[in-house]
């Protein structure tokens, strides 16, 4: 990421942005790109216009348009309302946002963010979120995030990266479906009596049965996985409703993307 | 880069840094101003030099120890080296930035020649010779100032290297003469005296721009060293 942007020079292989070599043109691959770092660094003695007006300023925009172009940023970034406030004085999500104010200027064509959304409060996440497919509309966004729901959410291509190797390059969709190959449901029951295993054996269909764990008030959590491409859901019911057992609570396991990536990675590690 | 020292001597003045710096030098240089004059019954300007640059040599590092240190510590200076901007604009920025207080504050300091009128005739152009020593001086110390904070994350470490070094270059002709050329603050003493020495002035300058671009230098190692 630190060698996309060009703020370290990389080791081995060619940087392209947009068809400029970053180590041969660097002026002008860095003017395609709007980063937003981790951590998100910030003058803080300046106020948020002047802020993103000094980012205008190092990234050569045109003067005669600079102070219209940044006006129409701090509104599409929502920071009308603060834009006269010392950037210290801020809660992080304006934080996050002045820094998004700062990379959007000089109207880059890729958006690289790191981490944009960590240490935020859920409110704060939904709004960066929703700012990030709204730009992602007009540029390419390249988002580095650890929370794998973020990413499912928002992205539509993903690349995962074990110790600088390309693990995959795939769909969010299409990794989550290539792990979920085993078709397992969880239930809930009140079995007083213990009788579930008996009836296990009567349904066809079913692998394996395992306790998780027993709850405070009887009831009792089990995965139930099954062979593939059967739903068990119906027969389950039937047969638990004959031998009264009450069902609580009955679903099936969702596979993640988190699963698709610790399948992956631990791939790569063995 | 007019951008980069643009906001830098504003955020001189954000925060107490310039006044701190232009403030501290003026008390000094009144009161060996009042010493001179009152003291020594004189009426010459270039001498109070003499004091301002022993005073500089203890201040410019205010000035100068946070410029890229403390970029590097909260991460702002990621901001630069990813923008299109090259580091040689970034540092001239800042090294202007600097100058420029120090030519403010220089400014300051004609009001003195100014009292000084009223009780005596002092020279004009040696009091311009003066200070373009003076400037020269400043510019060196700004420049190596720069320098140390570059390579360094913490702007205390910058800011004692920077007053070791001015404070070494100053005593060490004592122990050997040898060492007379390499002191910055010496080579300053010609200049009250009414001339310009033309290997003085070089000196200065080639120190300056030694300076600026070993700080460039060693920017743009971290870049690929990391």
């Amino acid at each position: 990421m630190n060698m996309l942007t060009g703020f370290i020079e990389q080791t081995e292989g060619e940087i392209i942005i947009d068809g400029y070599n970053m180590l041969k043109k660097p002026k002008k691959a860095k003017r395609e790109i709007g980063y937003m770092p981790e951590g998100v660094p910030l003058y803080t003695d300046l106020t948020v216009k002047e802020f993103v007006n000094y980012m205008a300023e190092i990234k050569n925009v045109n003067k005669k348009e600079r102070k219209e172009k940044v006006e129409k940023i701090i509104e599409e970034t929502g920071l009308k309302d603060v834009e006269k406030k010392l950037i210290k004085n801020l809660s992080r999500g304006y934080k996050q946002r002045v820094s998004m104010a700062g990379s959007l200027v000089g109207e880059p064509k890729i958006l690289i963010l790191d981490e944009p959304t960590v240490g935020l409060d859920p409110k704060q996440i939904t709004e960066i979120r929703n700012l990030i497919k709204e730009l992602g509309k007009t540029h390419t966004v390249i988002l580095s995030s650890h929370i794998l729901s973020e990413v499912s959410q928002i992205c539509n291509k993903v690349i995962i990266i074990n110790k600088g190797k390309i693990v995959a390059v795939d769909t969010p969709e299409n990794l989550e479906n290539k792990v979920s190959n085993d078709n397992s449901i969880y239930v809930t029951v009140e079995d007083t009596d213990n009788k579930i295993e008996k009836i296990t054996e009567k349904i066809t269909g079913i692998k394996k049965l395992e306790l998780i764990q027993s709850n405070e008030d009887g009831t009792k959590q089990y995965i139930i996985e099954a062979e593939k491409d059967v739903d068990l859901r119906k027969s389950i019911f039937a047969e638990f409703a004959k031998e009264n057992i009450t069902i609580f609570e009955m679903k099936k396991v969702d596979s993640t993307l988190e699963d698709a990536f610790m399948k992956l990675i631990e791939g790569g590690n063995k | 880069m007019w951008a980069v020292m643009k906001k830098e001597f504003k955020s001189y003045f954000y925060s107490p840094v310039g006044y701190v710096f232009i403030g501290l030098f003026l008390i000094m240089f009144s009161i060996f101003f009042y010493i001179d004059v009152f003291n020594y019954q004189s009426t010459n300007f270039e001498y109070i030099f003499y004091s301002g640059a022993t005073i500089l040599t203890f201040i410019v590092p205010v000035l100068t120890m946070r410029t890229i240190a403390e970029e590097r510590k909260n991460g702002t200076e990621q901001l630069l080296l990813t923008s299109p901007l090259s580091i040689t604009k970034v540092v001239i920025g800042k090294f202007l930035a600097a100058t420029l207080i120090v030519i403010i504050t220089e400014l300051c300091t004609f009001m003195y020649f100014g009292i000084l009128c009223f009780f005596g005739k002092p020279h004009i152009t040696t009091a311009l010779i003066t200070m373009l020593g003076f400037l020269l001086l400043a510019i060196s110390y700004i420049s190596f100032g720069i320098l140390a904070s570059s390579i360094t994350e913490n702007q205390i470490i910058a800011g004692v290297i920077t007053i070791g070094f001015f404070i070494l270059t100053w005593f060490l002709p004592q122990f050997s003469e040898i060492f007379t050329n390499f002191s910055l603050i010496n080579m300053f003493s010609k200049f009250p005296t009414g001339q310009i020495d033309i290997a003085d002035t070089v000196t200065f300058i080639t120190f300056t721009i030694a300076c600026i671009l070993l700080t460039i230098l060693f920017m743009q190692r971290r870049k690929s060293v990391r």
